[in-house]
């Protein structure tokens, strides 16, 4: 394993769902399936789109968790509800104002509609310092920012240009891979 | 820039030094309250008493119009109006109870006010911080008018008009207008107005927002600008009165005060006013045509006019009472206003908690029940019932509750147990269960307060400024 470097497990960019800061969430919905019917299941599941600007930069990453949070209805209610975490309410409290509320507030699927119209830009997440990993990175530097950060993924550069996207999920096949090696050989 | 501004200006860059991180920016909001002529216009005064230790010190600060008590020091601070009352202070070899901690008090606790604007601001009550059980600290702190911070060290704060802290240790927080704070101790928070939140973690959490809308016809504070709205002109409206009485060498309130109570020689008493036995009115007080039976009493800022008060009823700072019949036993929490009108008046029931930061403005007659609890923003009888409760019921809560906009989360016993225990302190602390030899409280002991006056530089670089001070038995 100590011999991976971050280049070794990336997914090169070129392979990757990508959509421009202009699309909607419904583009970029439509691009992540595209991405998986283009490639080899086993190999590559996506469950992230890139965004890029008009220059191909990367800009943000949209996540299966984002298109989520996006089609959720929002109203103040709903907004002020969430807000009273602040205050030292216990999780299920607000659960169960959420599902108390749910029941006469709007639905998801009444939402969708909206929310397919809504611009990518408008829910990704922009890439914070911890999420660039260099290409030349070992693994054990790649697993310290995926721990750190908490991040399930991480943008792979190569000096000033993002080249790929580096998974947790390709990391952990990697580490489980070398569990089973060591085992083997003990 | 004279020495006054060049103070103020130091004063806003810490507080926007410690709230840096809430992005939020004091000096649009405040800089403007404090004109600098007001500054050297009034005098201030302090109390001495044998019932009261006294150690005030005064190092580079205005005080205009400021009344003080007890023990208190303040350094680089600018005080416009304001009360720093300390006659509930902890004593030496006094014991103070948190949680399971029996902490004792190893010299007479002091208001230390540092580097802080107030204004028009009420600071009563004693620290009920732990960590400082002798020093109720204010710092780096700036509160406009009608604040009340109560039993609440501050540092690096900032408290909107009518806003209240209430036995809370507060760091680096913004507390929006009208909004009320008790919850132990908080951090880096900022409060929107109208927020009454009361929490004691592992017991109880109540929350309730007052709608934006219709508290902005009450009290709306924006940058650049007075603070606005119903609450203000009201004190607007009644500001003459006080200054006639502040002007004055001897006052006769032209009322008569039974020998256990106490009518302060700076609150305005208007007729046909009763002051029944074991009453007290404090200074800043505003009684008007009202009768005010045994034990009952009327803290800094409170209004009563056109209004019957049983007796036992506590009115706590800043609270308002117009065109009303209370029952016995009735509590009407901190910055409260309660308006009836002349054919429709508010009648509220025995032993009913009017919750802090209540406003009842009803249109046509409104009457609650006795044994009620009631919160928030009521203008009619819908609204009384989506904001009440019998306490009965409230008590019976477990473990979660919202109606309307509040949300209550723990034991209901235990948050009802612990207003009713506060109440009973209040009363005794007061002096409305003096029995003519035990239990004297407030009301009896202020009889034996005579007043002193101070004044600032009236020209030069220093106008508006005091100087050093320190006054000591």
């Amino acid at each position: 394993m100590e011999n991976y470097t971050v280049k070794d497990l990336m997914v090169p960019i070129s392979e990757y769902a990508t959509v421009s800061e202009d699309a909607t969430l419904y583009d970029a919905v439509m691009a992540l399936e595209k991405a998986q019917e283009e490639f080899d299941h086993n190999k590559y599941r996506h469950r992230a789109v890139l965004i890029l600007n008009h220059k191909k930069h990367v800009i943000g990453k949209l996540s299966q968790l984002d298109v989520l949070r996006a089609i959720e209805p929002r109203d103040a209610k709903i907004d002020e509800i969430d807000d009273i975490t602040r205050f030292g309410f216990s999780e299920p409290f607000v659960n169960a104002m959420r599902e108390k509320y749910r029941l006469t507030g709007p639905l998801i699927k009444n939402a969708l509609d909206t929310a397919m119209k809504i611009k990518v830009i408008d829910c990704m997440q922009a890439p914070s310092e911890g999420e660039y990993v260099g290409e030349t990175a070992s693994l054990d530097t790649a697993i310290h920012q995926l721990v750190m950060g908490t991040h399930l993924s991480l943008l792979v550069t190569r000096k000033n240009e993002i080249v790929g996207i580096l998974r947790m999920s390709d990391v952990f096949a990697a580490v489980f891979h070398a569990m089973k090696q060591s085992e083997k050989k003990e | 820039m004279k020495e006054l501004e060049k103070l103020y200006d130091r004063i806003i860059q810490r507080v926007n030094i410690n709230l840096r991180e809430l992005e939020f920016d004091v000096k649009p909001f405040v800089w403007t309250l404090i004109p600098p002529e007001q500054m050297s216009k009034f005098y201030a005064f302090y109390g001495i008493s044998p019932d009261h230790p006294l150690s005030l010190q005064f190092r580079h600060c205005g005080l205009a119009g400021s009344y003080f008590l007890g023990r208190c020091s303040l350094t680089n601070s600018l005080l416009y109006k304001s009360d720093i009352r300390g006659d509930e202070l902890k004593k030496k070899g006094d014991i103070f109870h948190f949680k399971n901690f029996k902490i004792s008090v190893s010299k007479d606790e002091e208001i230390e006010i540092e580097d802080s604007a107030l204004i028009k601001t009420l600071v009563h009550n004693y620290s009920h911080d732990p960590e400082t059980p002798e020093k109720f600290f204010i710092k780096d702190t700036v509160s406009t008018h009608y604040a009340n911070i109560h039993g609440s060290p501050s540092e690096g704060c900032f408290l909107g008009p009518f806003a209240t802290i209430d036995l809370t240790t507060m760091h680096d927080c913004v507390i929006g207008s009208f909004s009320y704070v008790q919850a132990g101790e908080i951090n880096h928070l900022k409060i929107k107005p109208g927020t009454i939140w009361v929490r004691n973690p592992g017991q109880f959490n109540f929350l309730y927002r007052h709608p934006v809308e219709k508290l902005h016809q009450y009290i709306y504070f924006t940058p650049g600008n007075q603070p606005q709205g119903l609450l203000i002109d009201f004190m607007e409206d009644r500001k003459e009165a006080f200054q006639r009485i502040f002007d004055l060498v001897h006052v006769d309130h032209g009322v008569e005060v039974p020998k256990s109570a106490s009518l302060d020689r700076y609150a305005v008493t208007k007729p046909t006013t009763t002051i029944s036995e074991n009453v007290l009115v404090a200074q800043r007080a505003f009684i008007q045509n009202s009768f005010l039976g045994r034990g009952a009493n009327a803290q800094e800022n409170c209004f009563i006019i056109n209004s019957h008060l049983e007796g036992y009823d506590i009115t706590a700072h800043g609270a308002k009472i117009i065109e009303a019949d209370m029952g016995r036993n009735v509590f009407v929490g901190f910055n409260s206003f309660l308006r009836g009108r002349p054919n429709c008046r508010l009648t509220i029931g025995k032993e009913s908690i009017v919750m802090p930061h209540t406003i009842i403005d009803s249109r046509k007659p409104l009457s609650i029940p006795a044994g009620h609890i009631v919160w928030g923003m009521i203008q009619d009888q819908n609204d009384l019932e989506a904001n009440s409760l019998p306490i009965n019921t409230f008590s019976k809560i477990e473990n979660r509750f919202s109606k309307g906009d509040l949300y209550f989360e723990g034991s209901g016993q235990a948050f009802v147990s612990a207003f009713q225990n506060r109440i009973q302190h209040i009363l005794e602390a007061n002096g409305a269960l003096f029995d003519g030899s035990k239990n004297m409280g407030h009301a009896q002991k202020n009889q034996n307060i005579s007043f002193n006056t101070i004044q600032p530089y009236p020209k030069g670089d220093l106008k508006g400024l005091y100087p050093t001070i320190v006054i000591q038995p």
